[in-house]
């Protein structure tokens, strides 16, 4: 049975700007935002969206994601026909290589794409926060008689030469295409968030699979490609809540805005748009009598004796008597003993921060660092963290790091 | 064979005490009762004999099960869907000459023909008004090692108040034993008003499964209905009762009040513990975000479940999935349950809420620790 439209998932990224919180994990693996990983959003979009068919690209430290995902249940996407499935990259007769590119690593699971014979495919990104129906894209797509739309966002003038920015007409047709120009035309940039028409995609897959100087990206040669040859494009603008979480600094950032959905425009709490994850199945949380809570997300399992103030605590997050947690995001089963400090950081999962300990500062004379401390990690008793650090190995007692 | 799995099915009585609860079982029967915030009260034994390698579950419902068959929907939270085994709801069977069943008795009856057919050497019974993190690979073992025809969990523990006043059977039987120096019951007490501490049975038996079918067989033949009553209490010179005693932690479900103190008890961490250890507890899930505490949000001794929004003060609460507690909302000594909305400046102490509950603004509730108060589902103050 052919599927009118399915997914493919780019997951491959390494997010080495994301650092400590990266060298064991893909970037979608990321904890965010409480009792999510970033590929819930892109998955939860498909399901909501009424797309079945998802298949995720992956390349880059696969082993939890692989985990993560699973079968697909928890998504509903465990279906007799499509479903999820995880693609790594796989050794064919011709030999074996590595994605070596966004585009590549479509080209190489053409034959995933055919067994559902789509008309459409979506090419989504897995490192970030959205929430989006494809399927009003996919009307726009439709009505607009299009071979490839890109999802855009308005952005700042000021900052639009950061972006990969679509030139388009009135009508929303792409006349130009400007990766991070010095004099911007236009400030749409692109969401990475691609529709094509499949027979089209196919054929400038294989076409771009041919040149040898091609590197094998969506962005800097098939968009190029579809623009020299006329191509149908069109621009889809989309104006809801949208965070590329690539740095510390903005996964940290959309952490703190999920506290603020009147404001920020990121709402977990839509019963008609679940973001739906793999559950910790632990019990609720506690917060004893010494314990303080104030503006924050607690999720399932936490036990809470200290002060926290204006986080986020991910499941099983513990916080001793007399610990102090503010503006920090603290990811699963991170213990905070008694009278540690953490402030506006990002303490990764399964952390450990001694007694007395410090973690991050919070911003003072112009010093805004998030302090990061990689996942497993033990910071010992009194030890001090300082608010630019990023910590990947044991801290002992006592010991300062900047 | 790989023997990841015990040897042994289990078989749960879902409606056993709904008359200790009548105000919890309107719309739902004993095991589909929420407990412990994200919990219904079946969770506990199931997930307890899924833990130890139990892979075969049947559930016998009498009445009112709609509520559980939606909590169970096919298993899968506690891992049960699979192709031989799993789970296996069994409704009422209709039949002229059937009538709806009354004891385990009846009940074990009319699934002879099913438990011929199982594999498993052993059948494990329970009920579901105990929250317990049980193993039930020691008794199974237990059970074994002193080859007697059936073993039967208790724990030592003073009679609920719930049974100590019931008139005569007007609630339903409970049990307690004697035993001799190895362990042998050599008396069954029905519904004794002794007022220290007993070996009160847990309804949790283990025995071997064609035991099981011959004794019912001929039990139901005679027309017997209660299977401690009518087989154990009058044939223990015969038939060889083993008791295990369980030290752990459980929580019995004896009444309204019982109900609000057994999830009262959880706010100390060591009951908690208790409960929740060392083996996970599974439950449907929800997908509810994290619980948020907005600005001026106060919160105190509480449990509290995902998919909650609080800006009122909470303490010394319960607080199941998705309650709601609005802007200078004061909620004391409360158990919501889930979907609970406690609008803005409402004042509560001492009471239960079923599911679905809304206190409107400025509504003022008070109940007492002997006597909480009790709001029915959905219901509007």
């Amino acid at each position: 049975m052919a599927k009118e439209m399915i997914a493919m998932l780019l997951a491959g990224g390494q997010g080495s700007r994301l650092y400590a919180l990266t060298q064991k994990l893909a970037k979608p693996a990321v904890p965010f935002g409480g009792k999510y990983r970033i590929i819930d959003f892109p998955l939860s979009n498909c399901v909501n969206s009424g797309i079945d068919t998802v298949g995720i690209l992956t390349q880059y430290q696969p082993l939890v994601l692989n985990e993560y995902i699973g079968n697909g249940q928890p998504w509903d996407l465990d279906r007799l026909h499509g479903g999820v499935h995880v693609l790594p990259p796989y050794q064919q007769a011709s030999g074996s290589d590595w994605y070596k590119g966004t585009a590549n690593a479509i080209y190489q699971n053409i034959s995933f794409i055919e067994r559902y014979n789509p008309q459409y495919v979506i090419i989504l990104s897995g490192d970030q926060i959205c929430k989006q129906d494809y399927s009003d894209f996919l009307r726009f797509h439709k009505e607009k008689g299009a071979e490839f739309s890109v999802a855009v966002m308005e952005v700042p003038w000021d900052e639009a030469s950061r972006f990969g920015l679509m030139v388009a007409d009135e009508n929303d047709k792409i006349t130009e295409f400007q990766e991070k120009p010095k004099n911007p035309k236009s400030n749409l940039a692109s969401m990475g968030i691609y529709i094509f028409n499949w027979d089209i995609l196919k054929k400038y897959l294989i076409e771009d699979e041919a040149d040898p100087n091609s590197e094998n990206d969506f962005g800097n040669n098939i968009i190029p490609n579809l623009l020299r040859d006329g191509r149908s494009m069109y621009a889809y603008h989309f104006s809801g809540y949208w965070k590329d979480v690539g740095t510390i600094s903005s996964l940290w950032e959309a952490n703190m805005e999920v506290l603020d959905p009147e404001h920020s425009g990121i709402n977990l709490f839509d019963d008609d748009w679940k973001i739906y994850s793999r559950n910790s199945g632990m019990t609720g949380h506690k917060i004893t009598g010494s314990g303080r809570v104030e503006n924050s997300m607690i999720t399932d399992g936490c036990r809470i004796s200290g002060e926290v103030k204006h986080s986020i605590l991910f499941a099983g997050v513990q916080v001793e008597e007399g610990a102090r947690v503010e503006d920090a995001v603290v990811m699963g089963g991170s213990v905070i003993k008694a009278g540690a400090v953490v402030e506006h950081c990002i303490i990764a999962e399964n952390v450990v921060v001694g007694e007395n300990a410090v973690v991050g500062a919070m911003p003072a004379d112009g010093e805004k660092g998030v302090a990061t401390v990689g996942p497993g990690i033990y910071v010992g008793d009194n030890a001090k963290i300082g608010p630019n650090a990023m910590v990947k190995e044991n801290v002992k007692g006592g010991e300062v790091q900047w | 064979m790989v023997n990841s799995n015990a040897n042994a099915m289990g078989i749960l009585f879902p409606n056993s005490y709904d008359n200790m609860v009548p105000d919890l079982v309107t719309e739902r029967l004993m095991a589909s009762i929420p407990f412990a915030g994200r919990y219904r009260m079946v969770d506990f034994v199931l997930s307890s004999m899924v833990n130890c390698g139990i892979d075969n579950i049947s559930i016998l419902v009498r009445q009112n099960y709609h509520s559980l068959m939606d909590h169970l929907g096919s298993g899968r939270e506690w891992d049960l869907t699979r192709k031989n085994g799993g789970l296996t709801i069994f409704p009422p069977y209709a039949e002229k000459a059937v009538k709806i069943y009354h004891g385990r008795i009846e009940a074990l009856a009319s699934i002879l023909n099913f438990l011929k057919a199982q594999r498993e050497k052993y059948v494990i019974l329970s009920d579901t008004n105990i929250a317990v993190n049980f193993d039930f690979e020691d008794l199974l073992q237990k059970h074994i090692e002193s080859g007697a025809d059936v073993t039967a969990a208790y724990k030592k523990e003073k009679l609920p108040d719930a049974m100590l006043r019931a008139e005569g059977a007007a609630k339903g039987f409970y049990y307690t034993v004697d035993t001799d120096e190895s362990g042998r019951v050599t008396n069954i007490l029905i519904n004794p008003k002794e007022t220290d501490e007993q070996n009160l049975l847990m309804n949790i038996y283990v025995l071997d499964r064609e035991f099981l079918i011959r004794t019912i067989e001929k039990a139901f033949m005679e027309g017997f209905v209660y299977f401690e009553r009518d087989i154990l209490a009058r044939n223990l010179d015969r038939i060889h009762v083993q008791a295990y005693e369980f030290t752990g932690y459980l929580a019995r479900i004896s009444g309204l009040r019982s109900y609000f103190d057994e999830n009262m008890k959880l706010l100390k961490d060591e009951n908690l513990d208790g409960l929740f250890e060392p083996n996970p507890i599974y439950t449907k899930i929800r997908d509810d975000n994290p619980t948020r505490y907005i600005n001026g949000a106060t919160a105190k001794d509480v449990l509290v479940a995902d998919g909650c929004v609080i800006e009122g003060d909470v303490e010394n609460c319960v607080l199941f999935r998705g309650v709601k507690i609005g802007k200078g909302a004061k909620v004391k000594n409360c158990v919501l349950m889930q979907d609970t909305i406690i609008e803005e400046g409402a004042e509560l102490d001492h009471v239960i809420t079923d599911k679905g509950v809304v206190i409107t603004e400025g509504k003022k509730m008070v109940g007492t620790d002997t006597y909480p108060s009790f709001v029915a589902k959905n219901k509007r103050v």
